[in-house]
């Protein structure tokens, strides 16, 4: 029996992984748009980020999910399986980490902005030399997090039909009908893909407490 | 494109199905904090098998995906003698997934709480019961009152994950109601609005808890 | 107005302008005009007047929350005066001209201005992710546009002359207090400003730390170009650097004067009571 499904898994942990780290990668950069349209001067980009973060953290990825493959058809859009999945996990892995971004952004002590004025520096250079590298530390354990929120996210992809791991197991489960053998090993797929990210954070923390911050 | 005869014809459906999500979500929200807590003490236990079966326990629940853990209480248990209905297997699956959040949460309030209090409470000769019962649970817990609230608003919008193992939550009801007409715009965007509505008005309650909690 | 601000002493000739006889020839680096700041209402500066000549040492004294620190942070463009002007150099800081116009100084206004001016804070702010050599040079490379070398060679030898040669490649949180100071006093001075303020120094570090530091800005003091404005709580080293000592109470100057007059001969009873103070211990 392991020689039917192992190979079959293999496939479907190809799709979940490639969907989480495409998904990652758009996420980032929505986070730090929005992350930063949040703290903007201009009140027309706080609102607009604003609604978006709290549209996507005020309903769950499951609803997104559906929607932009259910009823975003009606409006002539239709989007592949794999491009509806990246696009409803990354719009709602970024407004999530618009928080991420903002509040470590603001927790960076302001007497480092002044420093940075009294050097004369401009706005860009304070946020690029200053402000940023000492976020970016910062927020790292979060954004680790986020991925494994996003892994476990991929999961829901499956309902629509999208050839990830669960789907995979789900599908053959209704061939070979060993729901214990099948979804045990798929729930410690999960696990031990989530676990570089997880040591990896560890790691970052622990560097963070002990070093020189 | 949007009808809006369709949508006040559906609505009744969907809000009526809307009960069904609540009590899931507090019934399921009771499942994680009383066991959050049970694995917060269990991970701070000196007898080492069980505090490394709950950190253990906390690390593989927390690391793998809700509908899976679902499927996994819905399909498997029956197959050894344990048939559970979509309504107690989902409560049960979100309830544990959301408890090794929960347990997370209380552990930081467990931390917060100066050594000097330990030390008190042994100075009084209290028993270990009565310093958890007495002196550290109700320090520790009322700071937290304000996350738990929001894991209730994240486990109220997890919810319609349930539907995967046949609830009928109001996603459920959105899904039929959409596959009968083949109109899902109407039904998934009642269905989103209602999440946004009240997710949004209560996390604005729950904010004004914080700052109420922040000036005492 | 400030009325004691145009206190007559006669005392020896200093740099200072107000009461040097060339008042007239000398062209002060930095005016403050009538300036006030109030947060709400609170009134922290009430109409200040005061003039800067280059080079001059100006020592701030007084109680604290009497407005010294923002008077400082006023002229870094940390904060917004609430009314008057401040012109540095002979130009406006928080003001621009546009057709004749006087409006509020933009961006690059300020980005103009404000490299004529230094300030060392009162809790370092030092860059904590960059190495001691870096925290020196990255503004004259990045600000002043220097090449890599030439901003290495710069911050080395300022380096050098706060005694931390030894430290470049360590961390901030890797010295003491009175290293990170003088790191921020380096990297305050190595864009060459024209007037470097002082914002307590030393408030911020253990009691034994204070001398290495104090001494350090004494030796720039000695070097003579740069005007500097001293916030401090330090009576002694005012006396010693100082060629003027402004004294604050309730977002006014009260009294100022030579150090000698000021210290030995105060005049007003809130001047004569905050002394006294010092002079018990």
């Amino acid at each position: 029996m392991w020689f039917d499904i192992l190979p079959s898994f293999w496939e479907g942990a190809k799709v979940t992984i490639e969907l989480t780290l495409f998904s990652a990668v758009m996420a980032f950069f929505l986070a730090f748009a929005a992350g930063f349209g949040r703290l903007s001067k201009h009140k027309a980009v706080r609102i607009l980020a604003t609604t978006y973060v709290e549209v996507f953290r005020g309903t769950s990825l499951f609803v997104q999910l559906f929607w932009i493959y259910f009823a975003l058809p009606l409006f002539g859009i239709m989007l592949p399986k794999m491009l509806a999945g990246v696009l409803a996990l990354s719009l709602n892995a970024g407004a999530y980490g618009s928080e991420i971004v903002r509040s470590t952004i603001i927790s960076v002590p302001k007497g480092q902005t002044e420093a940075a004025i009294a050097l004369n520096m401009t706005p860009w250079q304070r946020t690029r030399l200053v402000i940023l590298p000492q976020a970016l530390v910062m927020m790292l354990p979060a954004f680790g997090n986020l991925i494994i929120e996003m892994l476990k996210g991929t999961a829901l992809v499956s309902l629509v039909t999208l050839s990830d791991l669960t789907f995979v197991a789900t599908v053959l489960n209704s061939s070979i009908m060993r729901p214990t053998e099948i979804f045990s090993v798929l729930l410690v797929i999960y696990f031990v893909i989530s676990l570089p990210f997880t040591r990896g954070i560890r790691w970052i923390e622990h560097r963070l407490s002990a070093g020189r911050y | 494109m949007w009808s809006w005869e369709y949508t006040l014809e559906i609505l009744p459906e969907i809000l009526a199905a809307l009960k069904i999500t609540i009590s899931a979500t507090f019934v399921a929200f009771a499942v994680a904090l009383v066991v959050g807590l049970i694995l917060t003490l269990a991970r701070r236990s000196a007898f080492k098998p069980l505090s490394l079966f709950a950190h253990g326990f906390v690390e593989f629940v927390r690391n793998t995906p809700l509908l899976v853990q679902l499927y996994f209480i819905f399909y498997v248990l029956p197959e050894h003698g344990l048939s559970l209905s979509p309504f107690v297997a989902g409560v049960v699956g979100l309830g544990l997934h959301y408890s090794t959040y929960l347990s997370e949460v209380y552990r930081g309030g467990i931390e917060s709480i100066p050594p000097g209090q330990w030390e008190a409470a042994k100075a009084l000769n209290f028993s270990p019961i009565d310093t958890w019962r007495k002196i550290i649970l109700p320090q520790s817990i009322p700071p937290v009152i304000p996350v738990l609230g929001n894991y209730l608003i994240t486990m109220f919008k997890e919810t319609p994950v349930l539907s995967a193992i046949t609830l009928v939550e109001i996603m459920q009801t959105a899904k039929m109601l959409g596959s009968h007409s083949f109109r899902y715009l109407e039904a998934f965007t009642i269905v989103g609005v209602m999440f946004l509505i009240l997710s949004y008005s209560s996390s604005l309650m729950v904010r004004r808890l914080e700052v109420r909690l922040n000036l005492r | 107005m400030s009325v004691p601000l145009k206190l007559i002493y006669h005392e020896e000739p200093t740099r200072s302008i107000d009461n040097d006889p060339r008042k007239a020839v000398i062209k002060p680096i930095v005016t403050y005009s009538n300036i006030s700041k109030s947060y709400g209402d609170l009134h922290v500066l009430k109409n200040i007047d005061l003039n800067i000549a280059p080079g001059e040492k100006v020592a701030l004294i007084g109680p604290s929350g009497s407005g010294k620190t923002t008077l400082a942070r006023l002229l870094m463009t940390l904060e917004e005066p609430t009314s008057g002007t401040i012109e540095v150099d002979g130009e406006m800081l928080w003001h621009q001209r546009v057709k004749d116009k006087l409006v509020k100084a933009n961006e690059k206004h300020l980005h103009q201005v404000r490299g004529n001016i230094g300030m060392v804070f009162q809790h370092f702010n030092l860059f904590p992710h960059m190495t001691i050599l870096r925290n020196v040079m990255e503004a004259p490379r990045n600000v002043l546009g220097l090449s890599k070398e030439e901003a290495k060679q710069r911050a080395v030898t300022m380096l050098e002359q706060v005694g931390l040669a030894g430290k470049i490649d360590a961390y901030p949180a890797q010295l003491s207090g009175g290293q990170k100071q003088r790191v921020a006093i380096a990297r305050a001075l190595v864009m060459r400003p024209k007037v470097m303020l002082f914002d307590e120094p030393t408030s911020a570090l253990d009691p034994e730390l204070v001398g290495e530091v104090l001494e350090v800005i004494k030796a720039i003091a000695a070097e003579g170009e740069m005007a500097m404005l001293l916030i401090t709580h330090e009576m002694e080293f005012a006396r010693d650097v100082a060629d003027r000592v402004l004294f604050f109470d309730q977002g006014r100057i009260i009294e100022q004067g030579p150090p000698k007059k000021i210290f030995n001969n105060p005049e007003s009873e809130r001047l004569q009571t905050f002394l006294s103070r010092f002079n018990r211990h």
